[in-house]
């Protein structure tokens, strides 16, 4: 017989039951008709055929174990008796199985979110030799940069130098950071629609192994045409979705808007990569790819223009540290020629640059701007979220074990019969494996549904994140490993417990329940322990929230829409006019109160930084922020100008002297006790001294985050360039204000276009979407968890007063208050509150440091935050204890005492 | 079931079955039963329902094969017949049997 057919008997043993039956009972029948024929009566004769047969049951049991699976069967014996269990206390079960699904949901998601971002290797091959070449920020530079941190960011110049550098020792290819374009194609349908737009290398598709799924790929040949190799490579993606897989795409022309890197000239589709390859970086999605010497001659000639990674292949048997060796010499000697051409650097700098190393680091899963700003915050949310599940887990193992009080009447009564402990044991586990499986299910579609929501929450103006999620195995493993983890978790001891059953106590009724009360407080306690250091973490991040929001950013950004516009005017004059008529027309509009130009936004992510020379020779140690606004820019924002006036019209930053206004904390740090109007100050630029006059003094202002305490920042007339802002104050909807914007724009000419409309208000609160996560998601799962603790408290306490309805009737007889029971329930409550705090207070604590770098005006172990969360924590603990305390109370010592 | 972890009485039984299948062809459990009791002259006499459990094991193990047919008088019959697996099982068992009962013959001669 075939194990198919032992699995089919094994499934469906009914049937085997029959066949065995209907066998034995033929030969049953024959021996009797044959004993019949002999004489003997037909009683007498089933009766001796019978004798003759043996123990028909014995023989039935034994035939049918060697024509099934027969370890299965009991597995499906025992699925079925825990389905049948299950529909018998419906309320535990939709308890478990929701506290379980969600818990198993949320690290779902977390993981297959981090797993996308951080983990997972780039789909092509070998991608652990790949590697990534950064520097070390320098310090007090301007540039806003973390100290400590790194830069990934190259000019074309250095790689071609690193590039022969490298020799045989790795391929080195070249990629922008990926960015958005508008594009438009030849067919007399198209419309122009943004896409992610990538620049690479020629030998960049080479050196990742990518082949092309239809056409060709750039090749390592193109890079010596510099300007004459008009090609796109699209992504598999994006041929399917836009072009729904047409093979006649290719010899296609693709048109880039003029002002997006200025690549104003028609491309030419060669060919698609292949499927699965989305660029080097995970959180963006690259649509098309162009050639990078295609981009303008400027970036790739300028050794200051750092717009590229570099990333490469270790050629077989090569080490990191063998490239680095390689490369150290060309770079020192670039960044001493750096140091030479720019004399008025400061030591500090000039020092750090001498003895600056690159650094050649491993990168098979690419590098991700995403990743730099959220892998931690994620990694803490994914923590946070493990903690919800074991207090799932010991919240559901506390309530099994209150279940199999009820049920050890029934497990007494099988070891009584016969049943072998482990058989027990395995049953239990069974039950519990069902359980864990089926919140799994509700886990996994928690998280299908919630991943792309989260990843949506995490989106800015910049750019949507976008991922390749999608259940793949990777998850569904993980899924599938923290489920029997969870299993093995709440089950293995109540479990144990069960197999422990002592038939003779249990059928005696009572003792033995102690020892399971015990093991419930510990269940409880651990809920409480992590519970409680979930709320702290929870608080910890909503105060940091609540300190960033009210955090005074020195403007008032309410109802300011910020308008990005481009133009394709190209001499100076006429981009002045253009910002300038622009302004006028707006300041006019009906609902408008105020508009200003700026050269971009604030809170945008665009810096320039100067050095500052004053008449003395006093010079600054770091650069200095510059920023670019026209007349009213205070106004539009409500920013307050302290002393002197604004700019006028005619003011430009081509002027002799440069009117300036600075902000307050520039005054103090370069005047301070002085009065800074009129006084003067410089900034190089190409080898001359720019002269600035200070004719304002504003309030200070956050330029680019809330963390930070507002910098000295340098305001100069704007003159317009090929892209700039506006800000217009007012009370227009986005979509009235879009429309009347077109009409201006268009009314102006020279290709005056806004690209974009964003409330200055949501890029300040972009600005903080690592502490709206944190404080988001740190708070549902703390309110989670406390829930959870709440059942679990609520759970033993209920249990414990039951089990002592016969000593509280009997305080009752004796003459006990309600109030005096109230306080024997309350005890009980203090003593498991006590345990599982001061385990919380220890773990919280060392949880609080570990992640104190993403707290903001929080203490690491703040007071007013412990406070808050022993506090709530107190608040929900009675009202969970107040109904058992209340039934306590209520206890009737008559009917309490008639029991039994 | 291992064949190694057979006893004796086992593979007494198996290869009883076995010859009587190889002589007679298929047969019901029934007939196997008389068939042997017939053979042996009463002397292996033992519960006649321990057959079934050995003729479902060799079935499992493909020596034996079974369907159910209709016998004499219209009655349904489950069919035990010789597999090519069983008739080489048959010549190793034989051997075996030959081998162990030589040796026990050997052993009461000349002790």
């Amino acid at each position: 017989m075939s194990w198919f057919s032992r699995l089919l008997n094994t499934i469906r043993p009914e049937r085997l039951d029959d066949e065995l039956e209907a066998e034995l009972n033929d030969h049953l029948a024959r021996r009797a008709e044959e004993l019949a024929a002999k004489g003997l009566q037909s009683e007498d004769a089933n009766y001796q055929a019978r004798l003759r047969f043996g123990n028909s049951t014995a023989i039935r049991e034994n035939s049918r174990d060697t024509r099934l699976v027969s370890g299965l069967e009991t597995l499906l014996q025992d699925v079925r008796y825990a389905f049948r269990g299950m529909r018998r206390s419906p309320i535990f079960v939709a308890t478990a199985l929701l506290s379980l699904s969600i818990a198993i949901g949320a690290n779902t998601a977390l993981y297959s979110l981090i797993d996308a971002a951080v983990l997972r290797p780039l789909p092509v091959p070998h991608p652990e030799r790949l590697v990534t070449l950064a520097i070390p920020n320098l310090e007090g530079s301007g540039n806003s940069l973390p100290a400590g941190g790194e830069s990934q960011s190259f000019s074309y110049p250095f790689y071609q130098t690193f590039l022969k550098a490298a020799g045989t020792a790795a391929e080195l290819a070249v990629a922008s950071f990926p960015g958005k374009s508008e594009v438009r194609d030849d067919s007399s349908t198209a419309r122009r629609h943004r896409v992610n737009h990538q620049m690479l290398s020629g030998n960049a598709f080479q050196t990742f192994g990518i082949t092309p799924a239809i056409g060709r790929l750039l090749s390592p040949i193109d890079d010596q045409h510099r300007g004459a190799v008009p090609f796109a490579v699209l992504s598999y993606d994006y041929w399917q979705q836009h072009y729904q897989a047409d093979p006649q795409v290719i010899g296609r022309t693709l048109y880039f808007n003029p002002e997006d890197d200025s690549q104003s000239q028609p491309f030419e589709i060669i060919g698609v990569a292949q499927k699965g390859f989305f660029g080097t970086e995970p959180g963006r999605l690259v649509d098309v790819w162009t050639p990078v010497v295609m981009y303008h001659a400027k970036a790739l000639e300028q050794e200051g223009w750092s717009f590229f990674r570099i990333v490469g292949r270790l050629a077989n048997g090569v080490t990191p540290q063998e490239l680095q060796q390689r490369l150290q010499p060309s770079f020192h000697a670039f960044a001493m020629a750096t140091v030479e051409r720019n004399p008025t650097m400061s030591a500090s700098v000039t020092k750090q640059l001498a003895a600056m190393q690159i650094r050649v680091h491993f990168s098979p899963n690419g590098s991700s701007e995403f990743r730099n700003q959220f892998a931690r915050p994620l990694w803490i949310v994914f923590g946070v979220a493990a903690g919800v599940l074991i207090i799932a887990c010991s919240n559901i193992a506390s309530l099994l074990l209150a279940r199999s009080s009820a049920r050890s009447t029934e497990l007494a009564m099988r070891v009584s019969l016969g049943a072998s402990r482990r058989r027990l044991l395995r049953q239990v586990l069974t039950e519990n494996a069902v359980l864990a499986f089926l919140a799994s299910i509700g886990g996994g579609m928690i998280a299908y549904l919630t991943t792309p929501l989260l990843v949506n929450a995490l989106s800015t103006n910049d750019g949507p994140v976008q991922f390749v999620l999608g259940i793949d195995m990777r998850v569904l493993g993980f899924c599938a490993v923290i489920t029997s983890a969870a299993t093995l978790l709440f089950g293995l001891l109540p479990a144990l417990q069960a197999g422990r059953v002592a038939p003779m106590e249990v059928l005696r009724k009572g003792s033995g329940q102690t020892a399971k009360l015990r093991m419930g407080r510990l269940f409880v306690g651990a809920q409480v322990a992590f519970a409680f250091s979930l709320v702290v973490l929870g608080a910890a991040f909503l105060f940091s929230l609540n300190k960033l929001v009210s955090v005074k950013p020195g403007f008032d950004a309410k109802s300011v829409a910020v308008l990005e516009l481009t133009n394709e005017s190209f001499s100076k004059p006429q981009q002045h006019a253009l910002v300038q008529q622009l302004q006028a027309r707006f300041a006019q509009l009906p609902g408008v109160d105020a508009v200003s130009a700026a050269c971009w936004s604030i809170f945008g992510g665009s810096f320039w930084g100067e050095q500052v020379f004053f008449p003395e020779g006093r010079k600054s140690e770091r650069e200095e922020l510059f920023y670019g606004v026209t007349p009213r820019y205070f106004q539009t924002l409500k920013t307050p100008l302290i002393a002197g006036r604004d700019f006028s019209a005619t003011e430009s930053s081509s002027d002799t002297w440069v009117s300036t206004i600075v902000n307050e904390a520039f005054v103090k740090k370069y005047f301070p006790g002085e009065n800074a109007l009129g006084k003067v100050f410089d900034h190089s630029s190409n080898d001359k001294r720019i002269h600035h006059r200070i004719v304002g003094i504003s309030a200070d202002t956050h330029y680019s985050d809330l963390h930070t305490p507002a910098t000295p920042l340098v305001y100069v007339p704007f003159d317009g360039d090929m892209r700039f802002t506006m800000y217009v104050r007012s009370h227009l909807s986005a979509g009235s204000l879009g429309r009347l914007a077109d009409t201006e724009t268009r009314e102006l000419g020279h290709g005056l276009r806004v690209t974009n409309i964003i409330q200055l208000q949501t890029l300040v609160g972009e600005s903080i979407l690592k502490e709206k996560l944190l404080a988001g998601v740190g708070g549902v799962f703390a309110l989670l968890g406390l829930g959870l603790a709440a059942i679990g408290l609520f759970g033993l306490l209920n249990y414990s007063v039951t089990r002592r309805t016969k000593e509280i009737g009997i305080r009752g007889a004796l003459g006990a208050s309600g109030g005096q029971i109230t306080l024997l329930v309350l005890r009980e409550l203090v003593v498991l509150l006590g345990g599982g705090l001061s385990a919380g207070v220890v773990l919280a604590c060392f949880l609080s440091i570990l992640v104190k770098p993403l707290f903001f005006g929080v203490a690491p172990i703040d007071v007013s935050v412990f406070l808050t969360a022993m506090g709530l924590f107190f608040a929900t603990a009675i009202i969970a204890a107040s109904i058992p305390a209340v039934h306590a109370a209520s206890v009737d010592p008559l009917i309490a005492l008639r029991q039994e | 079931m291992a064949p190694s972890s057979k006893n004796s009485a086992q593979t007494a039984l198996d290869l009883l079955v076995l010859t009587v299948l190889e002589r007679r062809g298929p047969l019901h459990g029934y007939g196997i039963a008389n068939a042997i009791q017939e053979l042996s002259e009463e002397a292996l006499r033992v519960e006649e329902g321990s057959l079934y459990p050995a003729l479902h094991r060799m079935e499992e193990a493909g020596w034996i094969a079974a369907e159910w047919l209709t016998t004499e008088n219209k009655r349904r019959a489950r069919m035990y017949r010789l597999t090519r697996n069983g008739s080489q099982q048959l010549l190793s068992e034989h051997e075996r049997w030959k081998n162990l009962t030589g040796g026990v013959a050997r052993v009461l001669r000349y002790a």
